[in-house]
């Protein structure tokens, strides 16, 4: 005698995302960074905002923060990340 | 109504066997379960008329469906009968709604549970008690549908410890976290009433909200002076946890509400009062270690409610004692509280006739 029990899960399999083809070098790139808007990003991404144009020689570095760190970023961000070369999304808590 | 199941199934040996192979896969809450079998998620699903694939909602950010059949199986588990199960269906539709960002708040390091208040004839029918020890293990149907709502986060959205739950602490009502309000014995409008139910309508509120805090006073019998007591733990959360606005619940049990009624305080009374009471000013975060955060804001003044009608003022507890709790929102009003009726459904087919 045999009990039937029914598996509990989603059961879906999220489709793997194609990873964006890698940079061979920042030099002269644009990056983006999203921030999450938490108190720690400010001191965080100043630095790293630092260290890519320093020792990368990154032209341009353009923040972003989201309006509520819990929730996705709005479409405005998402759409001006098209133009950016490389994109970071980041958590400063 | 017959009801085609799509979920895959196990042959196993008996239910003991059934416990090994649900907690080996993760999918528990480390308490025993009730095996979900094909016969008991279809009796949940008879008793609200709905077949299988049947959407309950869309998680908005990872934009995953909960469906019927699913949320069935996990009520099963948690200990449903088929009669607590509109009560797991409803409140998951007001989960899934955008201003309840339900990824947030089950995703968030802050750690928060998902607490369920019942209303209406719904509460007596499924037999869930509003008295003694209201915040605990009061009784089966508010425990079960409490744990239905974790367990079906846990295996259809994948808000298992360390995966999508990155809470820091967490906190107790993440095994079960449901009460009921005490209408009979208060004199005020239900808590659904206060938020739009329609009268003698059965509702769900869901709120993402942090532990119980706990406060007593016995010793006065005017109302300002109990409601000191509230708000001063309110301001405490605000300076220790959260200073943002957001739904507050609290839990008023029958002796403060004794000396409520006396005074002719009703339920916008007790509302305005803490609206006015639960503030502080952000300089007071320099007083808990938190100085190096108030810069130039110190005279900025912070309430602990949007407005009054921000407050979930519910009836509920023991008929001895001043006590009382606050529960927090978990993040100011990034999560709302929301209320939606029990089966009510505006574009639901009625059940076809025999």
């Amino acid at each position: 005698m045999t009990i039937r029990v029914l598996n509990p899960t989603s059961e879906s399999t999220v489709a793997a995302l194609e990873p964006a083809p890698r940079l061979k070098s920042l030099e002269g790139k644009t990056v983006g960074i999203i921030s999450n808007g938490k108190e720690g990003t400010a001191g965080f991404f100043a630095h790293i905002d630092r260290l890519l144009r320093e020792r990368y020689r990154v032209a341009e570095v353009i923040l972003r923060t989201k309006s509520n760190y819990s929730a996705p970023a709005e479409d405005e961000i998402i759409d001006e990340a098209r133009n950016w070369d490389l994109a970071i999304s980041g958590l400063g808590d | 109504m017959t009801n085609a199941l799509n979920s895959q199934y196990f042959d196993l040996e008996d239910a003991g066997d059934a416990q090994e192979f649900y907690h080996s896969r993760g999918w528990t809450d480390g308490f025993p379960i009730v095996p979900p079998t094909p016969t008991a998620v279809e009796a949940c699903l008879d008793w609200v008329h709905m077949p299988a694939n049947e959407i309950i909602g869309i998680e908005p950010v990872r934009q995953q469906a909960v469906d019927a059949e699913k949320l069935a199986i996990n009520a099963v588990m948690a200990g449903c009968l088929p009669m607590h199960f509109p009560a797991v269906v409803s409140a998951w539709m007001a989960m899934l709604k955008d201003e309840f960002l339900l990824h947030g708040t089950t995703a968030s390091t802050g750690g928060c549970a998902i607490l369920v208040i019942l209303n209406g004839s719904i509460r007596q029918e499924i037999g869930a008690r509003s008295d003694f020890n209201v915040l605990g293990s009061s009784d089966r149907a508010t425990s079960v549908i409490g744990r239905a709502i974790r367990l079906a986060l846990i295996n259809i959205l994948q808000v298992s410890p360390g995966a999508i739950d990155r809470s820091t602490l967490g906190h107790p009502g993440k095994i079960s976290y449901c009460i009921a309000e005490d209408e009979e014995n208060s004199d005020w409008p239900s808590l659904a009433e206060s938020r739009d139910i329609p009268k003698g309508a059965s509702a769900v509120t869901v709120l993402a909200a942090g532990a119980p805090r706990q406060i007593m006073n016995e010793w006065t019998i005017k109302p300002e002076e109990i409601l000191d007591t509230y708000a001063a733990e309110m301001r405490a959360n605000m300076r220790n946890y959260s200073i943002w606005s957001g739904n507050y619940a609290v839990i008023m049990p029958a002796q403060h509400r004794e000396h409520m009624r006396v005074a002719g305080w009703n339920r916008n009374e007790i509302a305005n009062y803490l609206f006015e009471k639960a503030r502080i000013k952000r300089s007071e975060w320099s007083t808990v270690g938190k100085g190096s955060v108030v810069r130039e804001k110190g005279d900025i003044e912070y309430c602990a409610l949007p407005s009054p009608d921000h407050l979930l003022l519910v009836a509920a507890g023991g008929p001895a004692g001043g006590f009382g709790a606050i529960i927090p929102p978990w993040l100011g009003m990034k999560s709302q509280a929301v209320t939606v009726a029990i089966g009510a459904c505006v574009d639901c087919e009625p059940p076809a006739a025999n």
